[in-house]
C-alpha cells in the first residue's frame, strides 16, 4: 500500500443547480479543492434527491480549458492580458466622463441576488442611470405588468411543491418535459391521483405525449382567441364561481359583456382547435376542485403577451383558482435567479423590492444609500441599451446569441465606445468587447439565489475560482471605489450586502443567512424573522391596491410580423432537455453536448414533402432579417406551417431570423412568432 | 473466533451519553482509528445536526467520530459509490466503513470487480430493517403522528412498528404497514429486503437480542472483526458479555419475522407483475420507460455500474442521442447489465426524476435469476456474477435448461 496518495478531504457541499428556476439540491462532492461528482440530495424538498440531465452534470464546464482566467484588453485588434488595476481602470477613466444617458448595464439571472444588488447600486449610484436591464426583458417583460393588472404581482402565486396538490393542470405552451422536469414530476404525481391534464402547444411535444389528456395543437400566436373561448364556454355553462368573483374580483361585468360578443365558430376557424375541444377542456378545468395554470415562453415571448398572461389570469379568477395551494397563473422561471433578477431591482422600471422607479423611489433610496441625485426616470430597455448606448456594461450575457435579429446586435455592438463584459467564459459576444473580466461562477462564491416560487436559497462556496476571477459583486465593488465611491460599497462579504437587502427589499427582511441553511429555503415574503415564509399567495387578498382581482378585456391581435406569400412560415424557437440558453455551459459538458451536437429545425413531414426536402438534409431559413443553415428533422409533431428550432447553437441560430418586438411597457421580441421562407440549394 | 456473538457497550462516558445500545460501535471506530488499524472512518452523519439531511463523512481524527453516533433513519447516501469513486476504491488507504447490508453487498460486488481493494477495508456492519425517505418522512410525522418533524430525536424500526421520539422524551408508535399502505414509512427496496444483517461484513452491530437498549449485540464473520472485538476489550475500549439462549432465540425469531414480512412484500409488489400476460407485462414496462428523460442519474449511482465508457453515452451510437424518451434500449441494456448483481440498495429509484419503480424491476429479475443460478449477489467475493461468467455457451445452456426443466 502506497500511504497518503489518497487525499483526505472530502466535503460534501450542498448547493443549487445552476441551469432553470427550479432550484433544485445537489451536493457537490468536492476533494481537495476541486469538484469530483455531484450526489443526489434526498432532503431537498424541490427534487428530492432527484435531478434532469443537466444537473446531474452540473459542474462539469467549470473545468473547461475555455474559463477565462485573467482579465482582456483589446489593443490592435487582439486581446491581449492585464491586471485587475489596469483593466478597471481603464473602465474607471472612461466611465468617470461620460453623460450618464450613454450608459447601460445588462446582467443576468445566473448571477447571485448580492451580485444584481450590487450591480444597480452602482448603476443607479455611480453611474446616476436606470439604464440596467436583463433578459427578464425576453422572458417574463409581459408576466409582470399583465399580472399586476390583474392580481398585483408578477410572481409564481403557488409553491411548484404544491402543484401536485391540484386536480387539474393547464400547461400553456410550456414544454415542461424537458425544460422544468422537476415540475413535470409535480405533475406526474397529481395526474397519478386523479390531475386531468389540458396542454397547448403548437407541437405535439414530449410534454404532449406522455403528460396530456387534452392536447389543444392551437395555431402559433392565437392563445387570446382560445382563452377567451374557454370562459365564454364557462359561462355558458355556468360554471363560473360566483362567490369568488363577488368577493375578490371587480370588473367581471365588462369580462362577460365582452365574452357574449364571442362566437366559438370564430374561435375555431382562428386558432384551428374544434370548438368541441376547446370545450371540453374550458370544463375540465372549471370543474376542477384546484385548477393550476403554468405557463412560460410560448405565452409570454409575444407581442402580445401581455394580453396573454391577463387572460389567463382572467380564467383563474372566474373560476375561482387562486388563494389556495395548486392554483394560480403561475410564470416558469428560467434561470436559477429567474425571481432575484427582479427582486433585486436591476431593472429599467424598478428599484429593489418592486419599488417603481419615480421621484419617491429615487428619494427612498437616496435617504437609504445616503447618496443625491439618483434617477427617476425609467431607464432604456434591453435592445434600446444594446442600440442606443455608447458605453455597454454586460455581466454574464450572451446577447449574439440570445437577443433578437443577430446581424443588427453585431453591428451595434461593434460600434460601442466601451464594451465591457464580465463572463465566465469566452462567448460569442465576447468577441466584441474592449474589456473581458473573468467572473466567478456559482459554487466558486457565496451568496443567494431566489427561484421560481420565490424560493430563497443560499449557495456556499464550494472550491476557489480558477486564476484571477472574481465574483461579480467584487469586480464592481472594487470598480465603485476605484470612481470615489469607496464608502458606499463597503462590502466585505455576501452576508454584509444581503444583510442590507432585507433592510431595503420588504420581502426578504425576515431572511438571514442563517436561516437559509434550512434544505430548500424559504418562500417570500417573509417579513420577520419567526415568518415561516409564503408558499401560497393571495390567500386572503390580491396584490392590488384594493385587494380585489381586476378582470381584464382582452381581444384578439395579429403577431406583428404576419407570415404572407413571400415568407409563409410560422417560425418558432425553444429548448431542448440537454441544453441550456446559449450553450455557454452545456455545450461544454461532453455527456449533454454529445446527445445534441448542433442545431436543426422540426419541419411538418407534409410540408417537406411538398418541397422535396429530405430528413437531414440542410435547408436554408430565410426572414426579412437574416437567413441560416440548418438540418431539417421532418416530425409530424408539428403544425403543417410552422418550423420550430431549439436556440442553443449559435452556428445556427434562430435570433439571426427573429427581430420584430412589442412597445412598451413590455417591448418583448416576438421570439415565438416571425415569417420565413425556405430554399433549398442542392 | 468466526460466528462468535457478543453483548457489548463502550467504556467511554462521553459516548455512553450520546450513543444509542451501549456506543458499541462509535468505540469500535474509535480504537480502529486511534490504533492505527485504519487511516481513516467512514460513516455517516446528520447535515446541521438535522435528521433528515444525512452525509457520508471521512473521519481521521478519532475525537470526530462520536459526531455519527446514533441511527439515522433517513440516511441512504451511497457508501459503496462514495469509496470507489472519492477514494480510489480504497487502493490507498486502510479505512474502517459503517455500512448497512445492502452497503456491504454493493462493496462485495465492486470488489469482484477489481474497483474496491477489499483487504483495505474494515466492514462494520450495521443491522437494518429499512430506512426511510427523507421529504415523505417529515410529511408522515407532520400529518400521520401530528408533530412537528424538527421535534423528533430519533425513530426506531421494531417489528411492524415505527416508533418516534421527541425532545421531551415522548413517544409515538404507529404501525408500519398501516403506514406503508398510506405510501409512507420505508423505502419500497428496504420494505422488500431480507437481508437485515449483513453477514459479509467483518462483524454486523444491532439491536435484535439486546434486552435492555444499554448494549449492542455483535455477531462476528471474520477473523478480522474477530481481532478487532478481541483487541478493542483488551485496550479497554469496549466490554462484552455472552448473550444468553434467551437473547439468541430473540434475535433469531425477531431476524425471521423481518424476512417474511419482506417475503410479503416481494409477494405484493411482484405478483400482478409476473401474472399479468406477457403483452400487458410489456405495455406496463414501456409505459414506465417511455417516462425516462434520459438523465443517466439510475446508471451514475448504480454503485454495480462501474464502467467508465458506458455503451449507453451518446457518443457511442447505441442508443441514438438526443431523443426524450431515449429509445426502450436505454433501461433495457442497463437493467439486462445490472440484474444478475443487483443488491437492492435502491438507489436508482431514489434518483429516477421521473420515478419509474426500476429497483423493483431489476430486483425482480434478479430473485428469478438467483434461483436459475443459484447465486447469490453480494455475499461472497470469490463467487462470480453469472451473466458475467457463464463459461461456455454450452454450459450456460445446461444451467437454464436445468433450471427450467425444475
Amino acid at each position: 500500500m502506497i500511504k497518503g496518495e489518497c487525499k483526505m478531504n472530502i466535503e460534501y457541499v450542498p448547493t443549487i443547480c445552476p441551469y432553470c428556476g427550479c432550484g433544485c439540491g445537489v451536493y457537490l462532492v468536492v476533494k481537495d479543492g476541486k469538484i469530483v461528482g455531484v450526489e443526489p440530495w434526498k432532503e431537498h424538498p424541490v427534487n428530492e434527491g432527484k435531478n434532469c440531465p443537466k444537473g446531474r452534470n452540473a459542474y462539469k464546464f467549470l473545468y473547461s480549458e475555455k474559463r477565462l482566467k485573467k482579465p482582456l484588453v483589446k489593443e490592435n485588434g487582439s486581446f491581449k492580458e492585464a491586471s485587475w488595476e489596469k483593466s478597471l481602470s481603464l473602465i474607471a477613466e472612461k466611465l468617470k466622463n461620460i453623460d450618464p444617458d450613454s450608459f447601460g448595464f445588462i446582467n443576468s439571472g445566473k448571477l447571485t441576488n448580492e451580485d444584481l444588488y450590487v450591480i444597480q447600486k452602482f448603476t443607479r449610484c455611480v453611474m446616476k442611470t436606470n439604464n440596467i436591464d436583463n433578459c427578464s426583458r425576453f422572458c417574463h417583460s409581459t408576466t409582470v405588468p399583465a399580472l399586476i393588472s390583474t392580481v398585483g404581482s408578477g410572481v409564481m402565486s403557488t409553491s411548484q411543491i404544491n402543484i401536485e396538490k391540484a386536480d387539474c393542470i393547464f400547461i400553456a405552451g410550456t414544454n415542461i418535459k424537458e425544460t422544468y422536469p422537476m415540475i413535470a414530476l409535480r405533475v406526474m404525481r397529481a395526474k397519478k391521483k386523479v390531475a386531468k391534464v389540458i396542454v397547448t402547444d403548437p407541437r405535439r411535444t414530449v410534454t404532449v405525449r406522455l403528460l396530456a389528456d387534452i392536447h389543444l395543437q392551437l395555431n402559433p400566436g392565437t392563445d387570446v382567441v382560445l382563452i377567451n373561448a374557454m370562459m365564454k364556454t364557462v359561462l355558458d355553462n355556468g360554471l363560473e364561481d360566483k362567490d369568488f368573483i363577488e368577493r375578490r374580483t371587480k370588473g367581471f361585468n365588462e369580462l362577460r359583456n365582452y365574452l357574449s360578443s364571442l362566437n366559438m365558430n370564430d374561435a375555431e376557424r382562428i386558432t384551428g382547435v374544434s370548438s368541441d375541444l376547446i370545450k371540453e377542456a374550458a370544463r375540465t378545468y372549471a370543474k376542477a376542485e384546484n385548477a393550476c395554470i403554468l405557463y412560460n415562453a410560448g405565452i409570454a415571448q409575444h407581442a402580445v403577451g401581455i394580453g396573454n398572461i391577463q387572460a389567463l389570469s382572467d380564467l383563474a379568477m372566474l373560476t375561482g383558482n387562486y388563494g389556495r395551494p395548486g392554483t394560480g397563473v403561475n410564470p416558469l422561471r428560467g434561470h436559477i435567479n429567474g425571481e432575484g433578477f427582479g427582486d433585486m431591482g436591476p431593472i429599467p422600471v424598478f428599484y429593489p423590492g418592486f419599488r417603481r422607479v419615480s421621484e419617491k423611489s429615487a428619494k427612498l433610496f437616496e435617504n437609504y444609500w445616503g447618496v443625491e441625485g439618483l434617477p427617476s426616470n425609467p431607464g432604456m430597455t434591453y435592445m434600446d441599451m444594446i442600440e442606443k448606448c455608447d458605453v455597454l456594461y454586460i455581466a454574464g450575457a450572451n446577447p449574439m446569441v440570445s437577443a433578437p435579429d443577430t446581424n443588427q446586435v453585431r453591428k451595434m455592438l461593434e460600434s460601442k465606445d466601451l464594451l465591457v463584459i464580465q463572463d465566465i467564459f469566452l462567448t460569442e459576444t465576447t468577441e466584441l468587447a474592449d474589456i473581458i473580466l473573468p467572473a466567478a461562477t456559482w459554487v466558486e462564491k457565496d451568496g443567494t439565489i431566489t427561484q421560481v416560487d420565490r424560493r430563497v436559497q443560499r449557495i456556499k462556496k464550494a472550491v476557489d475560482p480558477p486564476g484571477e476571477a472574481k465574483p461579480d459583486w467584487k469586480i464592481i465593488r472594487e470598480l465603485s471605489g476605484m470612481m470615489g465611491f469607496r464608502e458606499k460599497f463597503k462590502f466585505n462579504s455576501s452576508k454584509e450586502i444581503f444583510e442590507e437587502i432585507r433592510k431595503y427589499v420588504p420581502q426578504y427582511s425576515g431572511i438571514t443567512y442563517d436561516r437559509l441553511k434550512k434544505a430548500g429555503g424559504i418562500q417570500w415574503p417573509c417579513p420577520s424573522e419567526d415568518h415561516p415564509g409564503t408558499d401560497t399567495m393571495f390567500v386572503e387578498s390580491f396584490g392590488t391596491p384594493e385587494g380585489l382581482g381586476a378582470f381584464q378585456v382582452v381581444e384578439h391581435k395579429n403577431p406583428v410580423e404576419m407570415i404572407d406569400e413571400e415568407y409563409p412560415y410560422v417560425f418558432t424557437n425553444g429548448r431542448l432537455i440537454f441544453h441550456y440558453h446559449s450553450g455557454t455551459m452545456t455545450r461544454k459538458t461532453e455527456r449533454l453536448n454529445n446527445e445534441v451536437r448542433g442545431g436543426f429545425v422540426e419541419i411538418n413531414i407534409d410540408d417537406a414533402r411538398k418541397k422535396g426536402i429530405r430528413d437531414g438534409e440542410e435547408i436554408i431559413l430565410k426572414s426579412r432579417r437574416g437567413e441560416i443553415r440548418v438540418i431539417a428533422k421532418l416530425t409530424d409533431n408539428i403544425r403543417k406551417g410552422v418550423l420550430f428550432m431549439p436556440w442553443h447553437f449559435s452556428e445556427s441560430s434562430p435570433n439571426v431570423l427573429t427581430g420584430p418586438s412589442a412597445g412598451p411597457p413590455s417591448k418583448m421580441p416576438e421570439f415565438k412568432f416571425c415569417a420565413v421562407k425556405i430554399e433549398i440549394k442542392r | 473466533m468466526k460466528g462468535e456473538m457478543h453483548l457489548a457497550w463502550s467504556t467511554d462516558g462521553e459516548i455512553l451519553k450520546r450513543a444509542e445500545y451501549g456506543g458499541a460501535v462509535t468505540s469500535l471506530l474509535k480504537f480502529a482509528l486511534e490504533y492505527k488499524w485504519v487511516d481513516a472512518v467512514l460513516a455517516v452523519k446528520a447535515r446541521n445536526g438535522k435528521r433528515y439531511g444525512c452525509t457520508p463523512v471521512l473521519i481521521t481524527n478519532p475525537e470526530k467520530v462520536i459526531e455519527t453516533s446514533g441511527s439515522l433513519h433517513c440516511a441512504s447516501p451511497n457508501i459503496a459509490r462514495y469509496i470507489k469513486e472519492y477514494l480510489d476504491g480504497a487502493l490507498y488507504l486502510k479505512i474502517a466503513v459503517t455500512c448497512k447490508p445492502c452497503d456491504a453487498m454493493a462493496i462485495i460486488e465492486l470488489a469482484k470487480r477489481n474497483q474496491i481493494k477489499l483487504d483495505n477495508l474494515l466492514l462494520i456492519g450495521i443491522n437494518c430493517t429499512g430506512t426511510l425517505i427523507p421529504n415523505r418522512t417529515k410529511r408522515m410525522i407532520k400529518e400521520e403522528f401530528g408533530v412537528d418533524p424538527d421535534d423528533v430525536v430519533r425513530e426506531d424500526i421494531e417489528e411492524d412498528k415505527l416508533t418516534i421520539t421527541l425532545k421531551d422524551g415522548t413517544e409515538k408508535v404507529k404501525n408500519l404497514d398501516e403506514l406503508e399502505k398510506k405510501g409512507y414509512g420505508r423505502r419500497e427496496n428496504c420494505r422488500r429486503c431480507e437481508v437485515n444483517i449483513p453477514t459479509m461484513a467483518d462483524i454486523s452491530c444491532g439491536k435484535w437480542g439486546v434486552m435492555d437498549e444499554k448494549e449492542t449485540f455483535i455477531e462476528v464473520f471474520s477473523d478480522k472483526g474477530s481481532d478487532l472485538i478481541e483487541e478493542s476489550i483488551k485496550a479497554g475500549y469496549i466490554k462484552v458479555e455472552q448473550p444468553d439462549n434467551i437473547a439468541l432465540k430473540t434475535r433469531k425469531r425477531k431476524k425471521e419475522d423481518a424476512i417474511k414480512r419482506a417475503k410479503k412484500w416481494q409477494r405484493r409488489d411482484f405478483t400482478t407483475l409476473k401474472k399479468i400476460t406477457l403483452n400487458e407485462r410489456l405495455n406496463y414496462w414501456f409505459g414506465q420507460f417511455n417516462q425516462c428523460i434520459k438523465c443517466f442519474g439510475c446508471i451514475d449511482v448504480c454503485p454495480i455500474c462501474y464502467c467508465e465508457d458506458c455503451y449507453l453515452e451518446a457518443d457511442r451510437d447505441l442508443v441514438t442521442g438526443g431523443e426524450v424518451p431515449p429509445d426502450v434500449l436505454f433501461p433495457m441494456i442497463r437493467i439486462a447489465h445490472v440484474m444478475d448483481s443487483c443488491v437492492n440498495c435502491g438507489q436508482c429509484q431514489d434518483v429516477c426524476p421521473m420515478e419509474i419503480p426500476l429497483s423493483q424491476l431489476t430486483f425482480m429479475l434478479n430473485r428469478e435469476l438467483a434461483k436459475i443460478f443459484k447465486y447469490k449477489p453480494g455475499v461472497d467475493v470469490n463467487a462470480i456474477p453469472p451473466l458475467r461468467a457463464p463459461g461456455t455457451e454450452e454450459e450456460l445452456r445446461t444451467v437454464v435448461l436445468n433450471s427450467l426443466a425444475r
